[in-house]
């Protein structure tokens, strides 16, 4: 039952149309057959009874004398009068039920005793046994009201039963037709009529994985109809979900540049800081530089500085750039995130705690997830108070990655929890929006982010990424 | 009063002896010949009636009128009442009838004027005698024939049997091709038959006579005869029916009537020559 209503209408409606065709026609057929049948057996009647008054006039004088061959004589002159009746054998009996001759006389000798008829056999009235192909009728013989005896008769019945049997073979050949014929109509027919759902059906499957694609507007039927009512409902859905795409595209740029803002100045901060010593440095290298601890002391310095210069520049640059290859992740992207939030931590004295390490190489696309847990992480920094604590905690098995981020924070602003799960709309709130935009990297990367209360007193956001198992990158390849 | 029973093979014979006489005045409707005919031969063919009548008419210059009857005695009946001038009936009625009738040629069949009768039953069943078909449905041509009834009876009655308790049943078909029908399509087990019609039938229709076969045949009988009453003995009439016949054989049209009946002409025998029929008759009448 499940499985007819799983059927599409196109077959649905022509199967109904067939069932309805195939009951009627079995109704009608059966009415036809009936009354062919009354019609048949009411000749048939009429045939037998004009042999048997035939018969029983001509009979009466020999059956009265008991003379067995003037019946006989008369039987057997009745069979080439009486050939359109079909006479297969007439018996005639005399008052005690005994054979007097028949049109058999080996099979009903004289004298025998009458053969069985079917029980039912009425007089006068043709009875058609359809197994035998035989009709039976009987007639009493009486003369002045006494019985004399009498006639029985079987006839041949395979012809109306042959005429019957091609009436229904004809009736069943046309039905099938005819209903063949409906469904077929009515499969187009409901096609034709189901062609616009389905076209709006695709259009949906195609909303689940990619774009919301208009209909294309010389698909759509004139808009007075149902359809073109439908299609151009769909068309403005279609139109409002894209330019929410287009916003929320144009949006993630805008935050993606805000940080990156907000980055450079903090590099900047991260370069200026060790300037002041290392002019320092070069202050003394000028002044005491002839005297050599002194000046192994100041070339330390400088290298030091530099390569903490150098480190951040690295950084900045393996994150920003904008020709980035897929590579897979490593442990030093774990380390790298600490650099590039320093500039947060140190502008508000917060501890960061890094937790847990990844071994070797795990299959994840390392730039879009860098890019994630980074944004998680200034999130973290942004929420947690002046010298309040960010801890982020990664740990990888064979199937997944994931990341721990929380923070001592207030805890997430009221329904961004659902705007992560795509309930509510983001609203000019940066962080409601930044976290809608990382929902959708994370969604990217086949993964999940889910956002709870964290023990340090804050959020805690956790970000779980399934790792292409057996299935390194191209980049894995190249650098092995 | 059997012509308003029975029109139409009458009428016709009676309209054409009407139309004879139309062509022919001389001849006086007095001088009328009623010429009986018993179911003896092959009574239903109408060419034969017709080619007799025509030869009887121009051979003995009378109007000549067949008469026929479904039985027998019918026809003895008229025969000895003098209704008829002569008839062709069979030896148990002549023998029955031999101081009222008297002889006036007999029938010459395969060169005797004599003839068996036969008993037949269905073929293949194999019966050599008579007591092979005791308790059968014996069918019976006639109770005044002597081939289909008389023969069979004696028979039994050399033996102190009667039909009746002989055979389980036995049935009279009065026509000797009816014998062979009811035999033929098993209504009776075996029947009576005259020798010289089932030899005819034989002939004329094979496929009647093959479902059956000969039991035994009986010894040679005196062939049925033409008699007429015993007063008409020496009239005109009978005088000019005997030369009629006995020229049979010399005249086109007579030959043709004899070569339809199968027969060769006719004979003049004594009245002693029914001897043996008057034999098997006192047989049974003394078994009562």
């Amino acid at each position: 039952m499940r499985r007819v209503r799983a059927l599409p209408l196109a077959i649905k409606i022509p199967l109904l149309v067939a069932v309805l065709m195939v009951a009627v026609g079995v109704v009608a057929s059966e009415r036809v057959l009936s009354r062919l049948q009354a019609v048949q057996e009411r000749q048939l009647s009429d045939l037998t009874d004009a042999y048997l008054d035939g018969l029983s006039s001509s009979l009466l004088d020999p059956v009265l004398r008991g003379d067995p061959w003037e019946v006989f004589d008369i039987l057997d002159r009745a069979r080439g009068l009486y050939a359109a009746v079909r006479p297969l054998e007439t018996i005639v009996l005399d008052d005690g039920g005994a054979v007097l001759a028949a049109t058999d006389p080996r099979r009903f000798p004289i004298g025998s005793s009458a053969p069985d008829q079917p029980g039912d056999v009425r007089a006068d009235t043709a009875h058609v046994d359809e197994d035998e192909a035989r009709a039976y009728a009987r007639r009493t013989l009486a003369v002045e009201g006494r019985e004399i005896g009498s006639i029985l008769v079987a006839i041949d019945a395979a012809p109306i039963l042959a005429e019957r049997r091609e009436v229904f073979y004809t009736l069943l050949a046309s039905n099938a037709a005819v209903t063949l014929v409906a469904a077929a109509l009515g499969w187009i027919t409901v096609r034709r009529m189901v062609r616009p759902i389905r076209m709006l059906g695709t259009h949906l499957t195609q909303t689940l994985d990619g774009p919301v694609n208009p209909i294309p507007a010389v698909m759509i039927p004139d808009p007075a109809t149902e359809v073109g009512r439908l299609f151009r409902s769909y068309n403005a859905l279609a139109e409002a979900i894209g330019e929410r795409d287009a916003l929320l595209a144009r949006a993630a740029e805008e935050e993606r540049l805000a940080s990156l803002g907000r980055l450079a100045s903090g590099m900047a901060h991260e370069i200026n800081n060790p300037l002041g010593g290392l002019f320092n440095a070069l202050d003394t290298l000028k002044v005491h530089g002839d005297k050599a601890a002194i000046r192994r002391n100041s070339v330390d310095l400088l290298e030091r500085g530099l390569k903490g210069i150098r480190d951040v520049v690295r950084t900045t640059l393996a994150t920003y750039r904008p020709d980035r290859e897929v590579r897979p992740l490593r442990q030093a992207d774990i380390g790298d995130l600490r650099i590039l939030v320093r500039p947060e931590t140190a502008r508000k004295r917060l501890a960061l705690d890094l937790c847990g390490e990844v071994d070797g190489d795990l299959p994840v696309d390392a730039f879009q997830l860098r890019q994630v847990l980074l944004n998680v992480l200034l999130n973290a920094c942004r929420a947690a108070p002046e010298g309040g604590k960010v801890r982020m905690t990664v740990a990888a098995d064979g199937a997944r990655f994931i990341a721990t981020i929380e923070d001592s924070g207030p805890g997430l602003p009221a329904g961004a929890e659902q705007v992560l799960t795509g309930g509510l709309q983001p609203t000019a709130d940066r962080g409601g929006l930044g976290l809608l935009i990382t929902a959708r990297m994370v969604a990217d990367l086949g993964g999940t982010l889910l956002a709870d209360q964290s023990p340090l007193g804050g959020a805690r956001i956790t970000v779980t990424v399934p790792l292409a198992a057996g299935k390194p990158l191209p980049e894995i390849r190249h650098v092995a | 009063m059997d012509r308003h029973h029975r029109p139409t093979r009458r009428g016709v014979l009676l309209g054409m002896a009407a139309a004879a006489s139309v062509a022919r005045p001389a001849i006086a409707q007095s001088d009328t010949l009623r010429f009986g005919l018993t179911p003896v031969f092959l009574s239903s063919d109408l060419e034969l009636l017709d080619r007799l009548q025509t030869y009887l008419e121009t051979a003995t210059g009378h109007l000549v009128e067949l008469v026929t009857r479904r039985t027998y005695q019918e026809i003895t009946a008229l025969l000895v009442s003098g209704e008829l001038d002569a008839a062709w009936i069979c030896g148990f009625p002549f023998v029955a009838f031999q101081d009222r009738l008297s002889l006036v040629a007999v029938p010459v069949w395969r060169g005797r004027p004599l003839y068996q009768s036969y008993l037949i039953d269905a073929a293949g069943r194999g019966a050599r005698s008579i007591t092979d078909l005791a308790g059968d449905v014996h069918a019976f041509s006639d109770p005044d024939s002597n081939s289909g009834f008389l023969v069979t009876a004696a028979e039994l009655a050399a033996r102190d049997q009667r039909p009746e308790t002989f055979f389980g049943r036995t049935l009279f078909t009065y026509s000797h091709r009816n014998v062979v029908r009811a035999v033929a399509s098993g209504l009776a087990a075996s029947g009576s038959v005259d020798g010289y019609v089932y030899e005819v039938l034989r002939e004329v229709s094979p496929e009647l006579v093959a479902p059956t076969e000969i039991v035994r045949a009986s010894e040679w009988k005196p062939f049925p005869p033409i008699a007429c009453p015993r007063g008409y003995e020496t009239s005109a009439k009978t005088e000019a029916l005997r030369g009629a016949l006995m020229r049979m054989p010399d005249n086109g049209n007579g030959k043709a009537v004899l070569d339809l009946l199968r027969l060769d002409g006719f004979a003049i025998e004594p009245p002693g020559f029914f001897a043996p029929i008057e034999a098997a008759m006192e047989s049974v009448r003394r078994l009562g």
